[in-house]
């Protein structure tokens, strides 16, 4: 069993006319027992940045951890917001400084930029970006995820529409993975 | 996967090299044929490095190894030239590839030959295998290649040759070796360095001599083919 | 806790912290992870008046197609470019530091990057690392002394060459090159040859797939042509999209509302001692 499959998780992002949504499951277990069914994977950097991490629970913890400490001294040096490309690049020097003992995380960044413009991004656990301009996915259920997202998804969605897309193929994809599940929740902006 | 097939796999020059002494100088040859398991990586590669005007180095082993190795003793070799104010010895280069050969002998996988000329000594050839000793010798071989050769050279290597005689023999003992060792290959490539400073020469596989039952080297197998009066060949497009 | 260490930012380097961690869970029987790999195809020639790189665009995990469309061409300098395959975080690392380190060698020395200093620093990164750092690389560029064109393989090795291939499609490629390459290629030939080839990446290696990407760099010049050519367009949407039946059933819904914006006073009061 691959240490990504140790607690399971499923992420995905998504973008839409002036918005994104970001969703997860909720789940967090050892293998297949069941831990805890409101495990947070989705953390708020500030008002419009969001950073999901999927994998290890615990490396995405300590990961978060450490991002709230950098961006937060950014924010003292700077007196202002990361943008989320900033912080995308943040993430991804954090994570490939550990090259070589890397932490068990694949990360999942939305946000909104200037003017509102949606940034989605995720990174394998070594810190190698992928942007992309549709959607994002991670975690043990991201295959299923890449297949409803895949077909789901269309260009310049409204956020009511975008929600419910988000939704549909988080909730789809759960029920075809036994390591995560329990609802899910959704950020949408 | 095949191990064989492992593009990750480091490079190494399954090689022939050789040096020879002669009258007023040294020749040092190889082929040029740079390969990761069976895939040919590099068909015309140059396995004989400069180090300074009257000194060349011939590298065999990890392509990584060797340039690195190559390319530190040419850095000390022009600073040491600097503070000299005249031409490095064939003898310290020597000493230099020995140096580094020697001291990271747990981490390198390279076999060299030192060659080229000072007005001290004349030519000179010196033979630095594996582990980091030095040797200075009349003629060197080395590489896969040279298992092909060392009777070879046992009886045709001639003191006081000519340069045409000396390079004619390297020529001779490298197309014979590309003949029998499969890691090498390509062409051949020497230099020639004596007083006068260093010539490069190139031969081509079809300008090498043929050996016992070698075929002459075909730009396409289409032209073997269309001599054989065979179907059409085939053709693109 | 009195003697708490206060974690300052690194400043550069790599951090070997959970390796031993890493190497229990190993032990315990857990699988090391995969890492997102560019099994790639990647190529570059010298035509007449300057280079031509190419490149797909597909990123690998496993057997998943990680990206669609992903750049494989990394800038090196304005006169520099580099294609990368291999695993893709080391081979934008590699390329992002190397590009920065030439940019502060233009600053000091005031002249064009040259297209040996990155392969010897590409190279002395690389030979350190003894291939973990597992980035082959295609570099090429125009400098004041002509055009050039290597290739680096992860364990430090580099070759020169007229026309070179990488990646697990440099077969397909190479043999596309080797029966069509000739010198002095004028820029359209040179660039149709080099789509040639990766297109044979492209539909005979499995590692490589959707678009071909090309860089054009002359003297004084770049052109960098994002998928120059689209062989693979998706055919398959439906414009209609997906209806849901059964909306989804929302347990509770929080909204706050963004912040706004600090307004910036735009050329506000002088600063008064």
């Amino acid at each position: 069993m691959s240490i990504f499959e140790y607690n399971g998780s499923a992420l995905v992002a998504m973008v839409g006319k002036n918005c994104f949504a970001i969703g997860s499951d909720r789940r967090l277990g050892v293998q297949l027992q069941t831990i805890a069914t409101d495990f947070q994977r989705i953390f708020q950097i500030h008002d419009h940045l969001f950073i999901g991490l999927s994998g290890l629970g615990t490396d995405a913890q300590t990961l978060y951890q450490r991002l709230v400490f950098r961006h937060k001294l950014y924010q003292l040096r700077e007196e202002r917001d990361m943008k989320p490309e900033t912080f995308a690049n943040l993430v991804s020097a954090i994570l490939y400084e550990k090259r070589f003992g890397p932490y068990f995380c694949q990360p999942v960044i939305a946000g909104l930029g200037d003017d509102n413009k949606p940034f989605i991004c995720t990174m394998d656990s070594i810190g190698a970006k992928e942007l992309a301009k549709d959607f994002v996915v991670a975690g043990t259920a991201s295959e299923s995820l890449y297949g409803a997202c895949e077909s789901m998804y269309k260009p310049d969605m409204e956020p009511e529409e975008l929600f419910e897309t988000v939704s549909q193929a988080l909730q789809a994809s759960l029920d075809r993975d036994c390591l995560s599940g329990w609802g899910g929740h959704v950020y949408l902006v | 996967m095949d191990k064989n097939l492992d593009f990750n796999g480091p490079h190494s020059m399954g090689t022939t090299i050789v040096g020879v002494t002669y009258k007023d100088g040294v020749i040092l040859g190889a082929d040029s044929r740079t390969s990761t398991g069976v895939y040919v990586a590099n068909r015309a590669s140059d396995k004989i490095t400069q180090l300074t005007d009257n000194v060349y180095v011939c590298r065999s082993g990890s392509a990584a190894d060797s340039q690195i190795v190559s390319d530190y003793v040419r850095y000390f070799l022009h600073q040491h030239t600097i503070q000299l104010g005249q031409p490095a010895t064939v003898k310290v280069a020597a000493n230099l590839v020995r140096l580094l050969a020697y001291n990271n002998k747990d981490m390198l996988q390279t076999g060299m030959i030192v060659g080229g000329w000072d007005k001290y000594e004349g030519g000179k050839i010196y033979g630095i295998p594996l582990g980091g000793t030095v040797i200075e010798q009349p003629f060197a071989i080395g590489g896969s290649g040279s298992s092909y050769l060392y009777g070879f050279f046992d009886q045709a290597w001639k003191e006081g040759m000519t340069k045409d005689e000396a390079e004619d023999l390297v020529k001779k003992a490298v197309s014979l070796a590309i003949a029998r060792d499969g890691a090498s290959g390509g062409v051949v490539r020497t230099v020639v360095i004596n007083k006068d400073g260093a010539t490069r020469n190139f031969y081509p596989g079809d300008q090498l001599p043929l050996w016992h039952e070698e075929l002459m080297p075909q730009n396409s197998l289409l032209d073997i083919w269309g001599a054989a009066a065979s179907p059409e060949p085939m053709t693109t497009e | 806790m009195t003697n708490a260490k206060f974690e300052a930012p690194p400043k550069g380097g790599f951090s070997f912290d959970l390796c031993k961690r890493n190497e229990m869970l190993l032990n315990k029987g857990l699988k090391a992870p995969g890492f997102l790999k560019t099994g790639t195809t990647i190529v570059g020639l010298i035509f007449q008046d300057g280079v031509i790189l190419g490149a797909d665009t597909r990123a690998t995990e496993g057997p998943i197609v990680a990206d669609k469309n992903c750049e494989k061409i990394h800038y090196m300098a304005p006169n520099i470019y580099c294609c990368g395959a291999g695993t893709a975080a080391d081979t934008e690392a590699v390329t992002d530091m190397v590009s920065s380190q030439l940019k502060l060698h233009r600053y000091h020395t005031g002249r064009e990057s040259r297209v040996v200093t990155s392969l010897t620093l590409l190279k002395t990164h690389l030979f350190r690392y003894q291939g973990y750092v597992s980035a082959a690389l295609v570099l090429g560029g125009v400098d004041i002394t002509g055009p050039h064109l290597h290739t680096i393989y992860p364990h430090g090795s580099t070759d020169t060459l007229p026309f070179a291939t990488m990646g697990s499609g440099s077969l397909a490629a190479m043999s596309v090159f080797e029966s069509k390459f000739r010198e002095g290629l004028s820029k359209e030939e040179g660039i149709k040859l080099v789509c040639e080839a990766i297109s044979s990446g492209i539909f005979n290696d499995l590692g490589s797939g959707s678009n071909v990407d090309v860089c054009v760099i002359t003297k004084g010049n770049v052109e960098y042509l994002r998928n120059h050519v689209e062989p693979n367009p998706r055919t398959y949407t439906s414009a209609k999209g997906c209806t849901f039946t059964k909306p989804t059933e929302v347990l509770s819904t929080k909204v706050s509302l963004r912040e706004k914006k600090a307004e910036v006073n735009e050329g506000g009061d002088a600063m008064e001692e």
